[in-house]
């Protein structure tokens, strides 16, 4: 019934507002009975919870919670890959991708996996960081226009890249960024709302 | 209503449809223009957003624009949405079509990077002996060059240059930095100079015909303007052989309409406007209609520095920062042909940015301290080489697919051949050995080609000449066949060079309507 009322008095604002004008000029403009919406603050999804993993498998996301760790620790308190969920995410967008590129992650988290068992018998997660890093020495590689041919090289480029880009453009970079007065990473962009 | 008749039906709403409205309009032609996007308001499209706020944190939907290098998530939507307007190709030879439908097309967007073309481009057989001249000369076109310069406030400094003529420049006389003069004097002992970019800067926000052309169109009263016009095909009177008008769908309700006009002129960029004279089986009695298609090689970063001395924050004022343009500088002289190609290329640089950490083979805590240290450091460049004109590098119709529109979409067939590639190794070498020269270290050199297309600079589809049987227009961009039908965008060039082709666009249109006011005049039209 509240809800009713509300909707008619809408309605009826155009209507009505000139002719109260109309009656008596001499009187104070009165308020116009339809405003702006007011501005309210809004939150982020990230502000009210956790990304849901769906994409990897649990020894995946593992393995590439600890890749994202190693790759962009947090550094002199700002927020690393940890910190901005990058593993989560890329979870998201991994799940969103074509098939090439989730095979690639798929493939290249297991092979961390399959090569930390057999060279520390133990999964990749539960590796100490210097043990961790002696499986990525194809990153020592230098950059090439041309991506690797061996597939975990690969994978390992694309990993890089994709950590720090969900790092850097998280909120958390953001925050600590602006915070400090450093311009890394993420920042502002004009965006383009879908044309009519 | 009776349908109107218009004196000039004009395609188009960018560069080339943009002059052409403004240089009728003012001599008092009635023009109707079609463009096949909205008119789109800048203040309520866009709005700054911060990166962690896009659904995809900056990564944009996987897989939405595939072809468009470009595209990121902030300006996804201001590109042609590729399952909409789809075109074909053999998956192993990619063309990146790179679109904008709105009022002003592309202008919209454009580097604004704004030189003249040379006689090396338009007598080209004269010099190599490759291909075909144009049919007009840089002293045909100066005079426009002239005037269109001042409308888009092109600021540069003049060189004497006879690869890249002066023009009606604002002068550039800011100070280049210890770098970039250092890059400078490095590249002159090889013979290369380095000039200032030349640049339109237009009314500061756009340098683009919704603002410098089509509001003094429009103001002359002369001008009826309706966006989203999705123009299918052109048509012809069967009696006189004369295009008498075009036929476009709504955009948003598909209603078709036909549009009557005395003369038609298409300016819808060069690959769209071949599409609609491919589609209206017109104008092509010499079948070189979609061929000679040819672009401008462009490698983002094909050299990528660091100057050291600046390292660790001591790049104080006038140490590091700006940038510069490097004419062609290959194969001037014809009675020496100094390489193993044909023709040249050009790049431009920039100094003071950070090195991307993909070049540094590091991660973690180590990477950081290099990035650091790199910070406004870098020197990086972008090669912009010739493509050859060649009649196999051609789109045609592909009937077995259309757009949402219905319309038959293009089928891409180009690759690009070994004088490309031969031109690309040199001027990475050559780059490479200049940023040693001036004592910067080179952190990674790419002679790989991104796809055909990527530089957005498609040309030739309808190329110009004096011989009808090898060209689809004459010298005043007007139709061999259809006296009434010309087209005006960057699909007339003969060959493009390295220059950006934007000036070069809008002097041929606006050479193109005064011929075709003053045929109109004098009732030949």
């Amino acid at each position: 019934m509240k809800r009713r009322r509300f909707v008619q008095s809408l309605i009826a604002a155009p209507a009505t507002a000139p002719l109260m004008v109309a009656q008596d000029s001499a009187r104070p403009t009165p308020v116009p009975v339809v405003q702006a919406a007011p501005k309210l603050e809004t939150g982020i999804a990230d502000d009210a919870g956790n990304t849901t993993p769906h994409f990897f498998t649990p020894p995946q996301l593992a393995a590439l919670r600890k890749l994202s760790d190693i790759i962009l620790p947090s550094i002199n308190g700002a927020p690393g890959a940890t910190d901005a969920t990058a593993a989560e995410f890329l979870d998201f967008l991994i799940g969103q991708s074509l098939e090439d590129r989730q095979k690639l992650y798929r493939s290249g988290l297991d092979q961390l996996n399959t090569q930390a068992a057999k060279k520390f018998a133990k999964p990749f997660a539960e590796l100490e960081t210097p043990q961790a890093e002696t499986l990525l020495s194809p990153l020592r590689a230098s950059w090439t226009y041309d991506p690797p041919a061996d597939a975990f090289a690969r994978f390992l480029r694309e990993a890089k890249q994709d950590i720090r880009t969900a790092t850097m453009n998280s909120r958390e970079w953001v925050a600590a960024a602006g915070a400090t007065g450093g311009r890394r990473g993420g920042g502002v962009g004009l965006y383009w709302y879908p044309l009519d | 209503m009776p349908a109107k008749d218009y004196d000039v039906l004009i395609i188009g709403s960018g560069a080339s449809g943009g002059m052409a409205a403004y240089n009728l309009t003012k001599k008092g032609i009635k023009c109707l223009l079609l463009d096949a996007g909205p008119l789109v308001d800048f203040e309520k499209n866009r709005i700054l957003r911060p990166v962690y706020e896009l659904p995809y944190r900056g990564f944009g939907k996987p897989g939405k624009l595939p072809h468009l290098f470009q595209a990121n998530e902030f300006n996804a939507n201001q590109w042609v949405d590729e399952k909409e307007v789809p075109y074909t190709h053999d998956p192993k030879q990619p063309f990146n079509w790179v679109r904008v439908r709105m009022i002003g097309g592309k202008s919209l967007f454009w580097a604004r990077m704004s030189f003249r073309l040379s006689d090396f481009e338009f007598k080209a057989k004269d010099h190599d002996g490759f291909g075909e001249n144009w049919p007009i000369s840089h002293a045909d076109l100066s005079p426009y060059y002239d005037q269109v310069e001042p409308i888009f406030r092109v600021a540069g400094r003049k060189e004497g240059l006879a690869q890249l003529p002066d023009g009606i420049f604002i002068e550039d006389n800011s100070p280049d930095s210890a770098a970039t003069k250092r890059f400078a004097d490095s590249a002159k002992t090889r013979g290369i100079t380095v000039t200032k970019m030349r640049r339109a800067l237009g009314n500061g926000q756009f340098a683009s015909s919704m603002n410098l052309l089509l509001p003094d169109a429009m103001a002359t009263g002369n001008l009826t303007m309706v966006p989203n016009a999705v123009v299918r095909d052109v048509t012809v009177d069967k009696n006189t052989g004369l295009a008498n008008g075009a036929n476009f769908l709504d955009r948003h309700s598909r209603r078709e309409v036909h549009v009557k006009a005395r003369v038609v002129i298409v300016g819808a960029s060069c690959l769209e406007s071949t599409r609609i004279l491919l589609n209206s089986k017109i104008a092509n009695s010499s079948g070189v209609l979609g061929h000679y298609l040819h672009d401008q090689f462009y490698m983002s970063n094909s050299v990528v520095a660091t100057i050291p001395e600046v390292r660790d924050g001591k790049g104080g004022r006038g140490l590091v920062g700006g940038g510069g343009y490097i004419p062609r500088f290959r194969n001037l002289d014809k009675t020496k042909p100094e390489k193993n190609f044909l023709r040249g290329y050009a790049l431009d640089f920039s100094t003071g940015g950070t090195p991307d950490a993909k070049y540094f083979p590091q991660w973690g805590e180590e990477l950081q301290k290099t990035l650091d240290s790199h910070r406004g450091t870098s020197f990086s460049c972008t090669l912009m080489g010739e493509v050859l004109p060649r009649f196999e590098n051609h789109v045609r119709i592909n009937k077995d697919v259309v757009d949402a529109w219905g319309i038959p979409v293009l089928h891409f067939q180009a690759k690009y051949g070994d004088n490309e590639f031969q031109m690309a190794k040199d001027a990475v070498q050559t780059i490479g050995e200049v940023c040693h020269g001036a004592g910067f270290e080179v952190l990674n050199r790419n002679d790989k080609m991104f796809p055909p297309g990527y530089s957005i600079h498609e040309l030739g589809t309808c190329r110009m000449g004096d011989n009808p049987k090898t060209s689809v227009l004459n010298k005043w961009n007007q139709t061999h066949d259809i006296k009434n039908l010309f087209v005006v965008d960057g699909s007339s060039f003969v060959t493009g060079g390295s220059q950006n082709p934007t000036m070069t666009i809008l002097a041929l249109s606006m050479r193109a309507t005064d011929h075709l006011a003053e045929q109109m005049r004098a009732g030949s039209l």
